[in-house]
């Protein structure tokens, strides 16, 4: 097995470069996003309507199937934001709009469980990263900081949460961008 | 005739017990903390198990989720942080002797108890409404979460289920109607096709709960039910036994494997509860659990006493 670990952004050789069956460590931001965050970016688009500036920071970077538990709370007399589980969800219901998404942020690494056996990441020129599914304990560890949120009126699981990640890992490539797989 | 009615009330009114709501309230506050951040230990150790099998099969893939996966649930416990970041929506089974007498309060603290239970540990809010798409932000709502009760002599007192029940694997069941003229062979079949769809979106290595029998609504219950019975249990039923061992095999040969990625651990338990059926139909209900099977059940004995069990 070949270890590598990413700065994000990244750029579309090194993505290209991944194999399945690596794996690797995130360091950088990421953006979770799962049923409802997909959705209302297809939407914006068809509608012609701005996506949020901050997604823009998103650029070379990765989106992580994810619905994690985070609460505000005071800390130092500051509100701040604190995560307290964050494993991957379902990426399968998420299918209907990847490749837009993926085009639209220009994200390169979506990160999640169970595969996209219909997404192309041949031609996102991306890959599929997966995250052991129920370990939301474990990945509190590689959160350095939560940066902030978007669309929060989608609900805690359902908005964009922006999460600076340290060795976030093992991802294992599970679909890479020549357009193999590991799904059985 | 007054009298007589006057001794059967008198008689009945020493046979109630009754417990306090403050007693359940904190009894469930403590069953929706340890089942957010751990799993039976008996269920941790299969796992170990399984990280052998295929550790010693070569299977480096499976060998690292299995890894990671008792990692994080070690994490969890340590840290006190929900091992899964989808808390689930929690089934709660009450099941209770006829000499029981419910407080008045008896629902209003169940919801209660969840509610504080998602601010407090905190669980993340999964009650969605259908209609308006809006999460009502504290795991309860309207009809939410559901509560089945069941009348039950084996019940000392008052036994209370509750299952965390994640979406992932909830979205993999199915209720098939089969033709009642199926063999059980058929209905093997259609149950490990199910599982091999599935694939690794319901978090395999997974847990089955199965309703044979009964009608539809029945069969999905008793599913659900089947979940809810001690871990590794068999069916009192020697041909149902059977069934939930042959099953059980099958589906770990099916090399899904653990997230779907291949390999010999797919299935970790398999439990089937039956009723009649109709003579035109066969209803079979399959529940699917994902391997992160948090559920607890707390015993109210007519001491006083309370028991904790995982499910």
């Amino acid at each position: 097995m070949v270890k590598k670990i990413l700065k994000l952004p990244v750029l579309e050789d090194e993505v290209r470069e991944l194999n399945v069956g690596d794996i690797v460590f995130l360091n950088g931001l990421i953006m979770t996003g799962r049923d409802h965050v997909h959705k209302r970016i297809v939407e914006y688009i068809r509608d012609n309507r701005e996506i949020p500036e901050e997604l823009k920071e998103l650029d070379g970077s990765a989106i992580y199937h994810c619905g994690p538990i985070i609460k505000e709370e005071m800390s130092n007399n500051k509100k701040e934001y604190k995560i307290y589980s964050g494993g991957p969800t379902t990426s399968a219901r998420m299918e209907e709009f990847q490749e837009k998404v993926c085009n639209v942020l220009n994200i390169r690494l979506v990160i999640g469980k169970g595969g996209m056996e219909n997404t192309n990441f041949k031609r996102i020129g991306g890959a599929y990263l997966s995250f052991t599914g129920g370990c939301g304990a474990i990945f509190v560890s590689f959160i350095k900081k939560v940066k902030g949120v978007i669309w929060e009126d989608l609900g805690m699981p359902e908005a964009i949460w922006l999460l600076e990640v340290q060795d976030f890992g093992p991802l294992l490539v599970t679909q890479d961008s020549k357009g193999n797989s590991l799904y059985i | 005739m007054r009298s007589k009615d006057k001794e059967i009330k008198v008689e009945n009114f020493k046979k109630v017990s009754s417990l306090s709501s403050e007693k359940i309230y904190s009894a469930l506050k403590k069953v929706l903390e340890r089942n957010a951040i751990s799993v039976a230990p008996e269920l941790i150790k299969l796992l170990k198990d399984k990280l052998e099998i295929e550790e010693k099969s070569g299977n480096n893939i499976a060998t690292e989720q299995l890894k990671l996966i008792i990692k994080n649930f070690n994490y969890a416990i340590e840290h006190k942080l929900p091992a899964c970041q989808d808390t689930g929506m929690i089934n709660i089974l009450v099941r209770f002797n006829p000499d029981f007498s419910f407080p008045r309060d008896f629902k209003d603290t169940i919801i209660r108890a969840i509610r504080d239970a998602t601010e407090e540990i905190p669980l993340r809010p999964n009650c969605v409404d259908p209609v308006l798409g809006t999460n009502s932000s504290d795991n309860t709502g309207h009809l939410s979460p559901p509560i089945y009760y069941e009348l039950d002599d084996n019940v000392e007192l008052l036994e209370i289920d509750v299952l965390n029940k994640g979406g992932g694997a909830e979205n993999m069941s199915q209720l098939l109607m089969l033709n009642a003229s199926v063999s059980l062979k058929r209905v093997k079949d259609e149950v490990v096709r199910i599982i091999k769809e599935a694939g690794g979106k319901p978090c395999p290595p997974v847990i089955l709960g199965i309703g044979l029998g009964g009608d539809a609504t029945y069969s999905m219950f008793l599913a659900k039910k089947a979940l809810m019975r001690p871990l590794f249990s068999r069916s009192e039923k020697k041909e149902v036994r059977k069934l939930e061992d042959e099953l059980l095999e099958e589906l770990n040969r099916l090399n899904v494997g653990v997230m779907g990625l291949g390999g010999r651990t797919t299935c970790l338990d398999v439990r089937i509860e039956w009723a009649m059926r109709h003579p035109a139909s066969f209803p079979v209900g399959v529940i699917v659990q994902c391997y992160s099977h948090r559920g607890s059940k707390v015993v109210f004995k007519r001491d006083g006493n309370i028991l904790y069990e995982y499910l």
